[in-house]
């Protein structure tokens, strides 16, 4: 793209692009097509459709159950042995294909290097599973000896009916290890966030609450919904241990199998993504009396913003000089890069299309460099995530999430304790203080965006010759198709192998990495000096 | 790295660990993507074909384009008739392109969709427009792996698209096996070389390994078309490369078109590329170009110059059976001694093969099919090796083992040599000798004591 | 070679009926397979004097990709050829994929290759088309003709035209039809002519209306087929009537299934809730 094209104002609405971006459509696609693509208002948010079917034969970006469960949720438990059962490929394609990086704990297995699966064939598919699985579960406890054991299932397991969760139940009993079956076939629901259900009602069941030796500190957490990609979560660990704050667990990034086990003994817990583990949030919240709230910590000013309430809920006055101390040194040491990126970025413009709470995270690294975003949509996230939780009460139960399992989850008649007094939530709330708290990222867009659920690589090849966006970030499947057509693409679920973009640190390298990307000459080189006017 | 795995092979009948194969589909769908103009389709669980385009794009760096019919739990119960009717709908109305090719999966065999009837009522109804096509391969995941896949859906272009009216003429149809876009193009610059023309299919080259122009095309210039397709049952002559990949696709062209097979093992390494270039010279009735025996000559040339660097070197292979079977042959002229040799297929043809080609050679070779890189890397813990040569979930091998491992099949995702440069043919066998000689040699300049480090070697 | 599938409601009779009608048509000269798609592994029992036949999906089971045509099928009564799918227990695993799989495995070993000779194949299939997968001997290339077996039962209509539900969406876009009803008389009321008119109604025809006769139980109890038990009897002759009309048949047709209401409305009409 030559540069007069890269700074090219939008002359077209969004209006217009949305039914540019609909016309082709055969009219039922179009239907359900037109209730995804919104033009935006932050102060009279429209009601999107979300979380809603995907369309046959439209190319989308969407994966399936089995990929939110095992991939995303289970996946970084590093020293849980994890058995896929189905047929090769399932197993094969979520081996060490994300990139939530782990450090084992000295002494504790790395298994997420090993990729374990029944490798189902026709007998089984025929005669039934269940007889290989069990032979499998004994095989991996043979030779490695681990401290639990997950199941997960795919399509064809469900299909033919092999009771994975009897087995576990078996081998339980007969290895006295914990094991457990994740009902997470492909098929169970629109995307990944049926496996992300999945996987946060067996964690909550199965494992949190197994171990209540606390953690040592005076105040502790989870972050829940954080995956460590590219050590995102070690930046936050770091900045928070700087703050005097004790993480228990992180669900799920470089975390063990026991801090899983005792995460229900944090003080609190913090949501990054919402979409993944706002379940287990709010069950450990009924269940253990621990509060729970947003944060984010991907961008500068969000990052203090998140720890300037985390201080405010844990109320201590060292706590929050310290928070105080430790922002202020921070964006001292940010503001140099920060500010000649900006000098060189603002104004460009960007459009996110990924995940479940990435598109809207990273628009605050964006804001922070003066980034404008013209148009975002996730990948597989609900309502909730984008007009915010306020909706709740109004979403429709469709077939597909009735599948999914609703816990109900009574207090624990010896651990349930409220971290604090209802007195105490009141004062806290009188000064403006949210719990289980998400506004969306509609709230936070500007007007007369354009926000886009699921989009389908017909609507992103229209949005990017009518918008002409600087950068677009979204996954593998979209790179190099819009970077084939001359506009930088940041996968935002792997970052390209760079990283890590969270805390303070993290954004450094994220500007730094925007900056080579917007102002490369790379993208110049595409016209020969035979095809450039004379 | 891998500090679970014990240092003692111990035998597995139902957990398969760290595997050496994935499932059919992606083979089918890397297939179709060497034809002009079509869409791949996967009809089953949108996932399947998430994780297939993602991984091909890992492997290519290029866009994947695929759709797939999106079953919930709906479609697995009534069928997936609904969602691939209106999965062509939109195929065609959206993206327009001449042929789609469906592929199945697990979850669409196990109900047992009948895909040949879903197709026939999609032209009954005008679904499909006139003058397009949609053609279908079964890759159950749970039968074979994803050479299966692939074999079935290049042997299903042969089912459905050559014609039988049509006159014969003076091409050569070419089937390259699962190779990449770089080897494809090789092939064909070797025929053109020797002056044979031909028709290659599948041909991912200008697909899957397209020039940065600023501007996106969905079907780019490359594979094979509709048109050639139509005559390749006219041709001269088949030559199959690889008997898992190739050889049926060629022998349903044969029986069904009485076009002349030629079954080949895969031009890799210099015995192999013989073979291919003898075929050309036979099939296509034309001598053997000048410039084409100097590339033999040259890499000739270099084996002989760095035979000392490969002689008695302990090789452990692991790949898909086509691959494995050449490259065994590659190591063995250079007498290496490949002593680990697996394929995570099911192929009791390439354990008779590759025992054949190790009889008297290397007696302590151990050599399966259906293993997986948990076997071969507690093997190797066992009696280590000096060179490892795979895929790129070797490397994890290679680095706990302190190993030099070279890059080498599907899918390579940490590495863009293979895109560009070939392995078949002589260029190719010299770019591997070079590799495996450059990986050598860096451990040995990384390690050896400093009195032995040597500018020239 | 016809190709030839036999449907109907569980217990209704089709594998007697499918071997005693196979024996006819052997009888006639005609060299007929049978191949049962039943998990139980039991619908050429007669044809084989009680020998079981060891079925194509416990032999792939247990030999591998290894298997010759001779390992899975065996000669029976007068020149028959009988395999059996086999397939699961029951509750685990999946009957239907079975039925595809060693379909698949029949083809690939040839046993439909016209140097095979074949006049007929017989699929015997196991109750309703409840899945894919048992639907398999009714895909395009496979069977081509189709006869439920049905009673004057109400519930062996119900199924019978639920049946005739599955060929429609098949036939429509495909070659398979259905040849006739055959009624395996339960000695209902008026039993033969409701289904007759019942044929009818569903645009087919009552190929052959077989009584009930105690023969056929004798003849199972020393594991034949009434025509090999006693070639002489009455019943003998019913079977042969019946292999007959299928010989002759000429009537193939798409058939039209009834709407629930109508189905009742002529169950009421023929006395049944009388």
């Amino acid at each position: 793209m030559s540069d007069s094209e890269a700074t090219a104002t939008v002359d077209i609405s969004p209006e217009e692009l949305r039914e540019e971006m609909l016309a082709i459509y055969p009219p039922k696609t179009k239907r359900k097509r037109q209730k995804q693509i919104l033009v935006n208002d932050p102060d009279a948010i429209p009601e999107i459709a979300a979380n809603t079917r995907t369309i046959p034969g439209i190319i989308t970006q969407r994966g399936c159950t089995y990929a939110g469960c095992r991939g995303v949720v289970m996946g970084p438990i590093y020293d849980l042995l994890q058995i896929v059962h189905g047929p090769i490929g399932c197993g094969f394609y979520a081996w060490m294909s994300r990139r939530n990086l782990a450090r084992p704990k000295p002494g504790l297995p790395n298994y997420m290097q090993y990729s374990m699966s029944t490798d189902m064939m026709e007998e089984q598919i025929v005669f039934g599973g269940e007889k290989k699985l069990r032979q499998a579960i004994l095989e991996a406890y043979e030779i490695f000896k681990p401290k639990a054991i997950a199941i997960l299932a795919t399509c064809p397991v469900g299909l033919i009916g092999d009771d994975i969760h009897q087995v576990a139940r078996e081998m339980k009993d007969k290895l006295g290890i914990n094991v457990v079956a994740f009902s997470c076939e492909g098929y169970k629901g629109v995307s990944q966030s049926a496996g992300h259900h999945i996987a946060n009602n067996e964690v909550f069941k199965n494992m949190i609450g197994l171990d209540d030796t606390p953690d040592q500190g005076e105040f502790t957490m989870n972050i829940l919904g954080e995956y460590n990609i590219g050590g995102d979560a070690w930046e936050i660990d770091a900045l928070l241990k700087k703050c005097g704050i004790t993480l228990t667990a992180t669900l799920s990034g470089d975390v063990n199998y026991s801090q899983v086990c005792r995460a229900h003994t944090a003080q609190l817990n913090t949501v990054m993504c919402h979409r993944s583990i706002n379940y287990i949030a709010g069950m450990m919240e009924k269940k253990y009396g621990i509060p729970w709230f947003k944060v984010n910590f991907l961008g500068a000013d969000s990052t203090a913003k998140s720890l300037r309430k985390i201080a405010q809920y844990f109320d201590n006055k060292g706590l929050t000089e310290r928070v105080e101390a430790v922002i202020a040194e921070e964006q001292a040491k940010l503001k140099p890069v920060r500010d000649e990126v900006t000098a060189r970025c603002k104004g460009k413009r960007a459009a996110l299309f990924v995940g479940g709470s990435r598109a809207h995270h990273y628009q605050d690294l964006f804001a922070d460099i003066g980034v404008e975003v013209v148009s975002a949509g996730y990948e597989f996230a609900h309502r909730d995530d984008y007009e915010g939780r306020h909706v709740l009460p109004t979403i429709k139960v469709d077939a597909d999430s009735r599948n999914i399992e609703e816990l109900h989850v009574e207090p624990d008649p010896a651990r349930y304790n409220p971290r604090k007094t209802p007195e105490q939530m009141e004062a806290l709330k009188s000064q403006g203080f949210t719990f289980e708290d998400y506004e969306g990222m509609m709230k936070q867009m500007k007007k007369r965006t354009l926000v886009i659920d699921d989009i389908s690589h017909h609507e992103m090849e229209k949005l990017i010759e009518a918008y002409k966006p600087d950068i677009i970030c979204s996954g593998i499947k979209d790179k190099f198709v819009v970077e084939k057509m001359g506009v930088p693409c940041k996968q935002l679920h792997s970052y390209d192998y760079s990283g890590p973009y969270a805390a303070f640190t993290g954004a450094a390298n994220f500007y730094k990495e925007i900056d080579r990307m917007l102002n490369t000459g790379v993208w110049k080189l595409i016209t020969p000096p035979w095809e450039k006017p004379s | 790295m891998l500090d679970a795995t014990p240092s003692t092979h111990s035998a597995r009948e139902a957990l398969r660990i760290n595997p050496a194969k994935t499932c059919q589909p992606i083979g089918a769908m890397y297939a179709a993507l060497g034809i002009h103009g079509c869409m791949p389709h996967s009809h089953g669980s949108q996932g399947c074909c998430a994780y297939h385009r993602s991984h091909l794009t890992r492997h290519h760096k290029e866009p994947v384009m695929a759709t797939t019919s999106s079953f919930t739990e709906g479609a697995s119960v009534f069928g997936g008739l609904a969602n691939m009717t209106q999965a062509l709908n939109n195929i065609f109305t959206i993206y327009n392109p001449e042929i789609v090719a469906v592929h199945t999966t697990c979850l669409s065999e196990v109900i047992g969709d009948d895909i040949p009837m879903m197709i026939r009522k999609a032209y009954d109804e005008k679904i499909i427009p006139e003058g397009k096509v949609v053609i279908h391969a079964n890759t159950p995941s749970f039968v074979g792996s994803h050479i299966t896949g692939f074999a079935g859906m290049v042997t299903s272009m042969v089912k459905h698209l050559p014609s039988r009216a049509g006159e014969k003429h003076g091409k050569v149809n070419i089937i390259p096996g699962f190779v990449d876009p770089s080897d494809m193009r090789e092939l064909k610059r070797l025929a053109r070389e020797m002056g044979v023309p031909a028709v290659m299919f599948p041909d991912t080259s200008d697909v899957l390994d397209l020039p940065q122009t600023g501007k996106y095309v969905m079907y780019p210039h490359g594979g094979v078309t509709l048109a050639d397709m139509k005559t390749v049952s006219h041709s001269l002559g088949t030559i199959a490369l690889g008997g898992f990949t190739s050889t049926p696709a060629a022998l349903e062209l044969e029986s069904q078109y009485g076009v002349p097979a030629t079954l080949l093992e895969l031009p890799i390494g210099l015995g192999t590329t013989d073979l291919f270039i003898d075929a050309l010279h036979k099939v296509g009735g034309v001598p053997v170009a000048d410039s084409v025996a100097w590339e033999r000559g040259r890499l000739l040339d270099v084996m002989t110059d760095m035979h000392q660097y490969f002689y008695g070197k302990r090789v452990a292979v692991a790949g898909d059976p086509d691959h494995v079977i050449s490259l065994v042959q590659m190591l063995l002229e250079l007498e290496m001694r490949p002593v680990y040799v697996i394929t995570g297929s099911s192929a009791p043809r390439f354990e008779a093969r590759v025992q054949q080609l190790l009889e008297g050679r290397v007696p302590e070779a151990v050599v399966k099919q259906n293993a997986d890189l948990f076997d071969m890397h507690q093997w190797i813990k066992e009696a280590p090796v000096d060179l490892i040569v795979g895929n790129s979930y070797c490397k994890h091998i290679g680095r706990a083992e302190n190993i030099p491992t070279v890059r080498f099949g599907f899918p390579i995702l940490d590495r863009m040599g293979h895109r560009l440069f070939p392995t078949v043919g002589y260029m190719g066998a010299m770019r591997l000798i070079e590799k495996m000689l450059d990986a050598m040699l860096d451990k040995k300049d990384r390690e050896c004591p400093e009195e032995f480090f040597e500018l020239v070697q | 070679m016809r190709k030839v599938a036999i449907y109907g409601k569980g217990g209704i009779g089709k594998s007697t009926t499918t071997q005693n009608t196979v024996a006819g048509l052997a009888e006639m000269g005609r060299k007929v397979m049978v191949v049962g798609c039943d998990p139980k592994a039991d619908s050429t029992r007669l044809l084989l004097g009680g020998l079981a036949q060891r079925s194509v999906l416990d032999t792939l089971r247990e030999e591998g990709e290894d298997v010759d045509l001779s390992d899975v099928r065996s000669p029976g009564f007068a020149g028959s050829l009988c395999v059996e799918s086999g397939g699961p227990e029951p509750g685990v695993g999946c009957a239907g994929r079975g039925i595809i799989t060693s379909i698949n495995l029949l083809e690939q070993l040839g046993a439909y290759n016209e140097s095979e000779n074949l006049d007929y194949v017989f699929y015997d299939v196991l109750g309703d088309v409840v899945c894919g997968g048992f639907a398999m001997p009714i895909r395009d290339g496979k069977a081509e003709e189709i006869y439920i077996v049905c009673s004057g039962e109400m519930m062996a209509m119900y199924a019978a035209n639920n049946i005739c539900k599955g060929i429609l969406k098949f036939a429509e876009s495909g070659k398979v039809r259905l040849g006739g009803l055959i009624c395996n008389s339960r000695k209902v009321d008026n039993e033969k002519e409701m289904i007759a008119e019942f044929a009818r109604r569903l645009g087919t025809q009552m190929i052959h209306f077989v009584p009930r006769d105690n023969d056929v139980q004798r003849a199972e109890i020393n594991r034949k087929t009434v025509i090999e038990w006693d070639p002489a009897c009455n019943q003998a002759g019913e079977y042969r009537s019946l292999a007959k009309a299928i010989e002759g048949n000429t009537m193939f047709v798409i058939p039209k299934p009834l709407a629930i209401p109508e189905l009742e409305s002529l169950l009421m009409e023929y006395g049944l809730f009388n």
